[in-house]
């Protein structure tokens, strides 16, 4: 594995200049009218890596399928590098990289030929150069070839995380990013966390073992049953809800 | 242009993903080859053994023997998308609904194309039908029809995909809407076979292109939606 990862270079500006990476406003999403997400409201700032942290239900992962613009929002609004995720999507998805449970890989194709088709979809420069790249960097170069049906779940892990180094996202969403990992491939996650960081692109990211992650985030944000409870550290902040004044009425409130 | 060029790219490496994964897996062409092998077999001995009769009844043979098997073939084809989760992150490219659309369709065309032509020549030779006499207009109507079949069952495949009952609701869903062409598709190859004594063939040509032109549109314009939760 080389010693540095190669990340997609980008105009950085001033660091006042760029605009939030992501805002939130009472950002809500009900499933079967019961509100996984039940109004939040954040600001994070561009090039921090933010870990989203509580328990099982929170709405960590609803979170960041909506920013991936996965699913959308049932109230609120949600803005990336200042585009609005449900008028505006498309623009979104070309800022937007996503690591979610499932990794989106075609078994009867080689690791190679499931980044290089990704390579296509993302338009990416010099494909076969980068393709050639993001395998090495992920430590799967050797098993480039080969079918990814008898990839193991950490191999399949690894190539996803390769997809991402294939495109020039501002915001990478990591849903669990070390599940299914081993000693290396959590090593490998350290080393990309810290090359996005010097590319100046903005992580969010979920995680069970927060203690892994206390050198690698700049601030974090805890969940609990679909809203915020606190906010720690740099890089994010919690922001007024509109739905605090008197007359507003909560998710749940409109459910019940 | 650029942006249709593009599109085309992309549509193009769809497609070109769907063949080697089929290529590699045969999860629809060797499914859907049988499938349709089967149906002529049984539809051939339902009517016996009168040779008349069969080739009377060999356009219709043809083409519910393309029509049960198409609906097995595109519904194989987007199977490919919900093992771990694909279709999820072929909808998380910054790229054209309508691409992902025509990529599919074209994946699905291939197949189609490939099963017309066999069911074809299983037809000519099952039914002792001369189709060497008529070759040029047969060959237009199966492409024709395989298109329409593609375009319509890309569309339903992409709305069925997701749900537990897909493989009950997709024949459901697509039958109705195949009706037309399953008409144009039959008069046009029996006027084919028969040389076309009543002038009709091209207006039964004409009806599968605007099917195929309607449903291509219809089918581009709204598989989008289906890709959002």
């Amino acid at each position: 594995m080389p010693q540095t990862i190669y990340v997609s270079p980008r105009s950085l500006g001033a660091f006042d200049e760029r605009p939030p990476a992501v805002v939130t406003a009472d950002l809500a999403r009900l499933f079967a009218g019961s509100p996984a997400l039940a109004g939040v409201s954040l600001r994070v700032e561009p090039g921090a890596t933010v870990a989203l942290l509580g328990p099982n239900g929170a709405g960590k992962t609803t979170l960041l399928r909506l920013l991936a613009t996965v699913i959308r929002p049932s109230y609120g609004t949600a803005q990336v590098d200042g585009l609005d995720i449900g008028r505006e999507p498309e623009l979104v998805r070309v800022r937007v990289a996503y690591l979610s449970h499932a990794t989106g890989l075609y078994d009867d194709l080689t690791a190679r030929e499931n980044l290089a088709f990704a390579a296509e979809m993302l338009g990416t420069p010099e494909p076969r150069q980068r393709v050639s790249r993001a395998l090495q960097d992920v430590g799967l170069a050797g098993r480039a070839d080969d079918r990814v049906r008898g990839f193991s779940a950490g191999m399949r892990r690894r190539l996803a995380l390769g997809r991402i180094l294939l495109g020039s996202a501002s915001l990478v969403l990591l849903d669990e990013p070390y599940a299914a990992l081993d000693a290396d491939g959590m090593a490998l996650v350290d080393q990309l966390l810290t090359a996005w960081r010097e590319a100046g692109v903005t992580v969010l990211l979920t995680s069970h073992a927060p203690e892994r992650l206390a050198v690698t985030i700049d601030g974090s944000v805890v969940l609990d049953r679909g809203v915020v409870a606190e906010t720690r550290g740099h890089g994010v902040s919690e922001l007024p809800s509109a739905l605090d004044a008197p007359s507003a009425t909560r998710p749940q409130q409109v459910v019940s | 242009m650029s942006g249709l060029r593009s599109e085309a790219r992309v549509a193009l490496a769809i497609a070109r993903k769907d063949a080697l994964a089929e290529l590699r897996g045969r999860h629809a062409t060797v499914s859907t080859l049988f499938f349709a092998a089967i149906v002529l077999l049984l539809f051939g001995f339902a009517l016996g053994p009168d040779s008349a009769r069969l080739a009377a009844a060999a356009p219709g043979l043809l083409w519910l023997a393309i029509v049960f098997a198409g609906i097995l073939a595109v519904s194989r084809l987007h199977l490919l998308e919900t093992d771990d989760e694909a279709l999820e992150q072929l909808a998380l490219y910054p790229v054209a609904r309508r691409a992902i659309y025509a990529g599919k369709a074209l994946g699905g065309l291939a197949v189609m194309l490939v099963l017309g032509l066999v069911v074809l020549g299983a037809v000519g030779v099952l039914f002792a039908v001369d189709i060497g006499g008529a070759l040029l207009p047969l060959l237009v109507t199966v492409v024709l029809g395989a298109t329409g079949i593609a375009a319509v069952g890309t569309f339903y495949a992409g709305v069925t995909v997701r749900l537990r009952a897909r493989e009950v609701m997709l024949p459901l869903l697509m039958l109705p809407v195949l009706a037309p062409l399953l008409l144009g598709a039959v008069k046009a190859t029996s006027a084919a076979l028969t040389g076309d004594p009543f002038g009709e063939l091209g207006s039964w040509l004409q009806l599968l292109v605007a099917f195929d032109v309607i449903m291509v549109a219809a089918g581009a314009a709204t598989y989008g939606y289906l890709l959002e939760d």
